[in-house]
């Protein structure tokens, strides 16, 4: 026998899973945060997160890199991060260096700072294995 | 008059009108800027300008006690050997803490152009080959050179004794005076018998009087934070020109038509603004620029030097006499020492530059229109290679940019109590 629709009707029901949708949503928006420059070369992907956003001219910040390939993190990689501007044939200002593994994959690079408007090349040799692989990243300031 | 008379005399005319055109004729620039350029101006404006961050080395730097005492040090002649010599002599603040000589002339004549110090807290790096990474640390080493004020750490912790009004405002300040009998003339970086008097103290004595001698620093840094730039013309412009929600380069009276050419070549064909950049006109960086050396000087190292000097000095960040955590001093951690930095000074505020000739690490060029031609011209260096490219600019052009210089001159923006002598 069936029960009219209407004594399936719990509000309560509702407004958790209207609940549950939000978090869900909010959680997924947080997971797929844009990265501020991306990379990648040979089944490598290198994701930037600055910690100084929008990236600026002439302050020293940090970046989150995160080195990922088709199976997930790439954990204990040995990454050397330079940049320079190729139009003006020089490098950076300081000389960034990874310092930390924050999480399998997410590596803290310290020590990043432009001193200039215009195109800047990021390189970031990666060695997994053995085996080097460069990722290069072009971006205007 | 014959024919080939006639043609040679048209001639002459029309290459006497293209001459005259190219050195005296400006050509007519857009009447607005586009996106890009206004981003560039409102960069530079002094409203982009942040607070002035803390100083983690010095605990000191933004106490109005230490700014005060700083104050004294810096107007005062007794911390010279021969009493004629005090922070003020060559940082003068009535031509913004410049002296407007080639060298600077101290108890001796230097081999550096005086820097003015305006705005300069904002650096992370000082000197014009950036060897010290710290206002405090910079302010010791003049202290004791001999061509500047020539006098030694110890005699300097005598005068801070023996002085009852510096005596009672460094212990409201810093704490403790050394309680033992502090010899006179002994230095670790004096002559030979400075130097032997310092090693005959104890090792204890030695860090007291260093304790000392970097709290004067951390109190001439307090002091010298007050500095900073007022708006200028340029300002004004920028702006009028945000208020108005328009592109239009013409606002009324705040730069001229030539100004605003200078302004246009400066961001655009000049490519001054690549490192004169945001709103103290200064990266703060080191770029070779063909610079010529001073007459009876080899070509200097310069920042190449100057990184592994900083490093190595023990009132550096990473050193005993910083109030820095080891993860605060991330510059000196992360500074660059290639072999590029081979002859690249520090880039200088253009704040005030119309005031502040002659120009360069060495005083090397006179005046504004010769800083023109230099940078048209980008000469060969004389080490390792100049960054900038020679601009082709007209005479014209170099005239507005060197007009555009101008407008970046203002008083500055500090208490005027500041900028006298305390006495």
């Amino acid at each position: 026998m069936n029960q009219p629709i209407s004594s399936h009707f719990n509000p309560f029901r509702v407004l958790l899973a209207y609940a549950c949708c939000i978090a869900f949503s909010l959680v997924a928006s947080a997971q797929a945060a844009e990265a501020d420059l991306s990379g990648s070369a040979r089944g490598l992907t290198l994701d930037v997160y600055s910690r100084l956003s929008p990236l600026e001219i002439n302050r020293i910040h940090s970046w989150e890199v995160v080195v990922s390939d088709a199976e997930g993190p790439v954990t204990d990689a040995e990454i050397i991060i330079t940049g320079g501007m190729p139009e003006h044939n020089h490098g950076m200002p300081t000389q960034p260096q990874i310092t930390a593994e924050l999480a399998p994959g997410r590596y803290l690079l310290e020590g990043v700072r432009f001193h200039m408007p215009g195109l800047w090349r990021m390189e970031a040799r990666i060695t997994r294995d053995g085996r080097p692989i460069t990722l290069t990243i072009d971006f205007e300031l | 008059m014959n024919r080939p008379a006639r043609v040679a005399l048209v001639l002459a005319v029309v290459a006497a009108s293209a001459a005259a055109t190219w050195h005296f004729v400006s050509f007519p620039s857009a009447s607005t800027w586009n996106e890009e350029e206004l981003r560039l101006i409102a960069s530079l404006s002094l409203d982009a300008l942040p607070d002035l961050p803390p100083d983690p080395s010095n605990a000191r730097g933004d106490d109005p006690a230490a700014a005060q005492l700083g104050h004294s040090l810096y107007f005062d002649t007794r911390l010279s050997a021969n009493g004629a010599v005090a922070c003020a002599t060559c940082h003068r603040p009535e031509l913004m803490f410049t002296d407007g000589l080639t060298l600077a002339i101290g108890a001796g004549v230097g081999n550096r152009h005086t820097p003015s110090l305006v705005g300069l807290s904002h650096s992370p790096w000082f000197y014009w080959d950036g060897r010290k990474d710290s206002q405090w640390a910079q302010a010791l080493a003049p202290l004791e050179a001999k061509h500047e004020h020539a006098i030694t750490r110890s005699d300097l912790a005598r005068l801070i004794s023996s002085d009852a009004d510096y005596r009672s405002a460094y212990i409201d300040t810093f704490g403790p005076l050394p309680t033992f009998d502090i010899p006179a003339a002994a230095s670790p970086t004096g002559d030979a018998a400075e130097r032997a008097r310092w090693s005959a103290l104890t090792a204890q004595q030695r860090s007291d009087i260093d304790t000392l001698f970097s709290n004067l620093g951390k109190a001439l840094a307090a002091y010298q934070r007050k500095l900073m730039p007022g708006a200028a013309r340029f300002d004004n412009y920028a702006a009028a020109l945000a208020a108005s929600g328009s592109a239009e380069r013409d606002q009324g009276d705040a730069l001229s038509a030539e100004e605003r050419r200078g302004l246009q070549l400066f961001i655009d064909k000049g490519m001054c603004v690549t490192c004169h950049n945001g709103p103290l006109f200064t990266n703060h960086e080191f770029h070779n620029t063909g610079v010529l050396a001073n007459p009876g000087e080899l070509p200097p190292m310069a920042r190449y030097d100057g990184v592994r000097s900083a490093r190595e000095d023990p009132f550096n960040c990473l050193g005993e006499f910083s109030d820095a955590d080891p993860d605060q001093c991330i510059e000196l951690r992360f500074a660059r020492d290639t072999n590029d930095l081979v002859g690249a000074h520090k880039t200088p505020t253009l704040r005030n530059v119309a005031l502040t000739a002659p120009y360069m690490h060495g005083g090397q060029i006179s005046d504004l229109a010769a800083v023109m031609r230099h940078y048209n011209e980008a000469p060969t260096s004389m080490l390792s290679h100049n960054e900038a490219k020679p601009l082709n600019l007209r005479p014209p052009e170099l005239r507005a940019l060197e007009a555009f210089m101008h407008t970046l001159t203002a008083p500055l923006a500090t208490d005027p109590r500041w900028l006298r002598s305390p006495e």
